[in-house]
């Protein structure tokens, strides 16, 4: 081997010397920030109920939360039920109508065997369907209570959020995409009034 | 010297080149985009699995619908554009399940479910070859989106590389607002009667 072919040699094996330990040090330093973020999770703002909340898609203001035997349509269900429902007014952000508000806030912590609730729209006491974009709205969620587990005074809201990719990971589409939860909303329960006119 | 200079160059050039190819290449969103068909107002427009014209466009700020039995006034925080048109299959039956009004901000409003279930909507009208039907749309959409919207009509919203009607909406303004508008059944060949009051 001749002086010249070992200092190429040499030369070679220190860019793959260099390379390999930034590599192993970009991977490590972003492992530990993983388990560092992991292991220390931010604190979920707590929000006041009637203050505005960005949830990326959408804006949510969460009124009032109460207990009722009669659904926001006011038809009296054949068999007598718990609903507990929340009043909230609801503003389509995005650039296209939906109706993709089902997973837009949980009840924290979670009650077990909990059905979805059922949105209304309250301007024609219905079932709400898709949200016109800057045309906000208001809605109720009811869901329905099982008689077995008793009702929260205070009612703890999750509110989760989404951002926007105009392309992403997989195929390169655009769409929305889940992300942490933006705040937590606590309400009072109201009590159903004695004697409430359906 | 020299060599190093032109390996820099080299890499620089490259760079450039590949961050312009990263921010032209076409989304996938944009390269399965439906293939549009242009028309205009009061036209007939021919796709090539059906055709539609529009004839008439009505706004309103209510909307009351008359059924047997049952009337029901739907408010709206904007304003309700009620579209008359007909439509017909071209090769083999088919129904329009997405109608759209872009607005002028390139947001895109679907029909309002609201109306979903009054006669000769868009959706629930299952069109033959050869039988051209009378069809209805209904949209809610704020005051500002009125002029210079565009009408999209499609098969599904959501499908891919299949073709979709762009209507113009010139001459639609929200100076011709009516206060209110009565949507009724009709026996007739039109299953709907529409009337300002």
């Amino acid at each position: 081997m001749s002086a010249e072919q070992r200092l190429t040699l040499r030369r070679r094996l220190f860019a793959f010397l260099v390379a390999g330990v930034g590599g192993t040090a970009a991977a490590a330093i972003s492992f530990a920030m993983t388990v560092y973020e992991a292991a220390n999770p931010k604190a979920v703002p707590l929000v006041a109920a009637g203050q505005p909340i960005d949830t990326g898609r959408w804006i949510i203001t969460l009124h009032d939360a109460r207990i009722g035997s009669t659904p926001p349509t006011g038809i009296k269900p054949s068999a007598p039920k718990k609903l507990l429902m929340v009043e909230f007014d609801l503003d389509n952000r995005s650039a296209s109508t939906s109706n993709v508000f089902l997973r837009l806030f949980t009840i924290d912590p979670p009650v077990a065997n909990l059905p979805p609730p059922t949105f209304y729209l309250a301007r024609d006491k219905w079932i709400a369907s898709g949200l016109h974009p800057d045309m906000p709205e208001r809605m109720i969620a009811a869901w329905e209570w099982p008689s077995a587990v008793s009702v929260p005074r205070q009612l703890r809201l999750k509110i989760t959020s989404q951002i926007y990719k105009s392309r992403d990971n997989l195929y390169g589409a655009p769409g929305w995409f889940d992300r942490d939860p933006v705040a937590i909303v606590a309400l009072e329960v109201a009590p159903e009034a004695a004697g409430a006119v359906p | 010297m020299s060599s190093i200079v032109r390996s820099f160059v080299a890499v620089a050039i490259t760079a450039a080149a590949l961050y312009g190819l990263q921010h032209t290449t076409p989304g996938y969103g944009e390269i399965t985009s439906p293939i549009a068909v242009a028309g205009k107002l009061g036209k007939r427009v021919a796709a090539n699995a059906f055709t539609i014209g529009v004839a008439n466009v009505h706004l309103a700020r209510t909307v009351t619908t008359k059924r047997v039995g049952r009337t029901q006034t739907f408010t709206s925080s904007g304003v309700w554009v009620l579209v008359e048109g007909a439509a017909e299959a071209r090769s083999e039956s088919l129904t329009l399940m997405s109608a759209q009004w872009l607005g002028p901000n390139g947001v895109r409003y679907a029909l309002s479910q609201r109306l979903s279930s009054v006669p000769g909507i868009l959706p629930s009208e299952r069109l033959e070859p050869g039988l051209p039907r009378p069809v209805l749309m209904a949209f809610e959409i704020p005051e500002g989106q009125v002029s210079g919207g565009t009408l999209l009509i499609a098969r599904t919203a959501w499908s891919s590389l299949e073709e979709e009607v762009r209507i113009e909406m010139t001459d639609v303004r929200p100076d011709d607002i009516k206060p209110a508008l009565v949507l009724a059944r009709s026996e007739g060949a039109v299953p709907w009667t529409l009337r300002s009051e």
